[in-house]
């Protein structure tokens, strides 16, 4: 191994790969645009989606471009502790799925700004909003600039071609398709990633012969679980603790308007908790694997005494001495889709508050579906272009720009995360709390940055790590002072009514589905019925069918409840289907619809299909 | 055993259990998770067997396997 990191390791038939990956994905991507015909399927995906299909593109969401490269160089340094940050999601998930959920779909919530308006005020949701933007748009940007670099180390491109290549491929699809081409994309992005970096550790595996081999050439202190609780200080138990395990997966749960909108595409609250199950206990452990194997068999050829690496190269020189030529494209390829399944989600989700938080409330609230569709797709195009500003802007000032960068997203989950827990469980927080937590907790956490200040902030919670934990233990400062802030400035302020928080606070998630469904909730147990469609030309409304009488006590359910009518193929995951309200039952054995839904649906007359009840 | 390993098991683990209990509580509270219902009583298992199962992993990865000596296959 006589290269460096700046020679190109891959030679001509990775080429081959990767570009054959670029024109699939956004042809796949592309072909799913005839899905999409409102705000609602552009954003939501028409909200329609099996759990699965959720749970696969949510991981390629998860791990990002820079994923790869920062796990497998913590892998190499520490081990198996590695992992910490995918494996401890799964405590936020009764919040996730017990409280928050239910608050957000049912209240019909489009973003994450939109629940503070609602909750809050207008002021929360003006503070709400820029924050938002600000950090997606830069996130948008960093995740362009660090696949960059990895293109630019392994192919000999610019970092600005590599940037803006993977961009417009990225924004091709999303413009064209919305969310359901991001959602459909990340599935098979998700599969790729997973199965390229599984495959290396494997490879890794079978080159020593064994696990136990493996295991073996590892040294000791890489085979925990979790570092030591206040030790090294850049990786200690403690500080990844707080820092990832408590501020960034409440935001990833609570306030990532990307994951918020997933949730949102799926066809109910109970597939939005099975998937949350699968993606948390199954694939997560999963990615954690991906994403640190590269890092651990490094490791132990490092100390076998068969490759040289530095520990931030580690995944690409491990891949490269397993991987003969054409394979290592598909490595090549698994770096890219971990970039693209991120920056498409979070150009769909710049696009998504723009319209929804800034053009329709003050703008042009006026604007027809169809126009708010068109601003939809130009604002995703001048999202992507404004995050390849950010790259520009990182090439020519790397260090300063980056770190500010890192100073925006560390700083600005903490106000966000604690101002929805407080409006979500504390009835009492007020709208004025709630704006002074968003604003004076943003500054505050500024000032932490200051390094003079940092000492005096956040040396006296940085357990004795010194300096090089603060960038952890900021998470510790932000969650004390933006709590404080919110409960002070609560205690001497006026709270809203009990009946102007129906539905967006903890304890009325059953009126938020009565809400939801405009009249009083079935939650009695049914099975799904199959049933043949046919067309029903004298239905009053698209949303209506008729369903025969015996279908209806299979499902357990009554005229006006909520149904599900979808493809029988479950291979779909949904995409073929349609939410609608069961009439007076009908005395044929079909399940009789408007040719409105059933185009909505994707379904043709004569199909079977199944039916099941939402709500 | 060195208490450095255990005490991120007890740290991590004891506020998960808080964070978890509040979403249960809350989510009973509501009404929102019905224990008189299967989907509840089989939300709520799920919720504790998640936890035990993840409990499980690191304490495998903690006190059993990195004491597995060289040359013998887990």
């Amino acid at each position: 191994m006589n290269e460096t990191a700046t020679q190109f390791l891959g030679q001509p038939i990775d080429y081959v790969v990767i570009l054959a990956y670029f024109i699939g994905v956004v042809l796949f991507g592309m072909y799913f645009s005839r899905y999409t015909h409102s705000t609602k399927d552009f954003f939501f995906g028409g909200q329609r989606f099996a759990w699965w299909l959720i749970a696969f593109s949510g991981i390629a969401t998860t791990v990002g471009s820079y994923s790869f490269v920062k796990y497998s160089d913590v892998g190499f340094k520490y081990g198996l502790s590695s992992t910490q940050s995918y494996l401890n999601d799964w405590f936020w998930m009764p919040i996730l799925m017990l409280v928050w959920l239910p608050i957000i779909y049912y209240q019909r919530v489009t973003s994450v700004p939109e629940y503070f308006e609602r909750r809050f005020g207008r002021p929360s949701r003006v503070a709400a909003t820029c924050i938002v933007l600000t950090y997606l748009i830069a996130y948008i940007g960093v995740n362009l600039f660090t696949l960059g670099q990895v293109l630019e180390s392994l192919l000999g491109w610019h970092v600005m071609v590599g940037a803006a290549v993977t961009a417009v491929a990225v924004t091709i699809y999303v413009v064209a398709g919305g969310q359901t081409s991001v959602i459909m994309t990340d599935l098979a992005q998700g599969v790729i990633l997973l199965v390229v970096g599984i495959g290396v550790l494997l490879a890794g595996v079978w080159h020593f012969g064994g696990f136990g081999e493996f295991w073996g050439l590892l040294p000791e202190t890489h085979k925990y679980a979790f570092s030591d609780l206040t030790s090294p200080p850049k990786f200690s138990a403690l500080g990844i603790y707080m820092q990832d395990g408590v501020i960034n997966t409440g935001a990833f749960v609570l306030m990532n308007q990307g994951m918020i909108m997933r949730f949102l595409s799926l066809k109910s609250v109970k597939d939005a908790q099975k998937m949350a199950v699968c993606w948390i206990l199954v694939l997560a452990p999963l990615a954690a694997i991906a994403t640190g194997g590269g890092g651990w068999i490094g490791r132990a050829l490092f100390e076998n005494g068969e490759l040289e690496t530095t520990s931030k190269e580690a995944f690409i020189r491990t891949a490269h001495f397993l991987c003969a030529p054409g394979i290592f494209g598909f490595v090549l390829a698994a770096l890219t889709a971990a970039l693209m399944s991120t920056a498409d989600t979070l150009i769909n989700a710049v696009s998504a508050v723009f319209v929804n938080d800034i053009w329709k409330p003050f703008v042009r609230p006026k604007d027809t579906d169809r126009q708010l569709l068109r601003v939809a797709r130009m604002s995703s195009v001048v999202a992507a272009v404004i995050g390849l500003g950010f790259v520009l802007i990182y090439v020519v000032q790397y260090e300063s720009i980056y770190q500010a960068h890192a100073m925006v997203t560390a700083s600005i989950p903490a106000p966000m995360v604690v101002a929805v827990l407080l409006g979500v469980f504390w009835k009492r927080f007020t709208p004025a709390a709630c704006f002074v937590t968003l604003v004076g907790g943003s500054v505050a956490m500024a000032i932490s940055f200051i390094p003079s200040m940092a000492d005096l902030l956040i040396g006296p919670l940085s357990f004795g790590m010194g300096p090089d934990s603060y960038k952890f233990m900021r998470a510790l400062y932000g969650l004390i002072v933006c709590g404080a802030l919110g409960v002070l400035v609560t205690l001497f302020t006026k709270p809203k009514t009990a009946a102007e928080l129906k539905g967006l606070v903890t304890g009325t998630e059953l009126d938020a589905m009565r809400q939801y469904k405009g009249g009083e909730v079935n939650r009695r147990p049914g099975k799904k019925a199959r049933l043949r469609v046919a067309v029903d030309t004298t239905l009053s409304d698209d949303e209506l069918c008729v369903v025969p009488q015996s279908a209806l006590d299979t499902m357990a359910a009554d005229p006006g409840d909520l149904l599900y009518v979808c493809d029988k193929r479950w291979w779909f995951g949904g995409l073929r289907s349609v939410h609608v309200k069961a009439g007076e039952p009908g005395p044929e054995d079909l399940v009789k619809l408007t040719p409105g839904a059933l185009a909505v649906a994707h379904i043709r007359s004569g199909q079977d299909v199944t039916v099941e009840k939402i709500m | 055993m060195e208490m450095a390993r255990v005490w991120p098991i007890v740290l991590e683990y004891g506020v998960g259990a808080f964070l978890c209990g509040i979403g249960v509580w809350y989510g009973l509270k509501s009404g929102f998770l019905d224990l008189k219902s299967g989907d509840g009583k089989r939300m709520l298992a799920v919720i504790i067997g998640g936890f035990l199962a993840m409990l499980a992993l690191v304490c495998v990865f903690t006190f059993w396997l990195p004491f597995v000596p060289k040359g013998v296959a887990p």
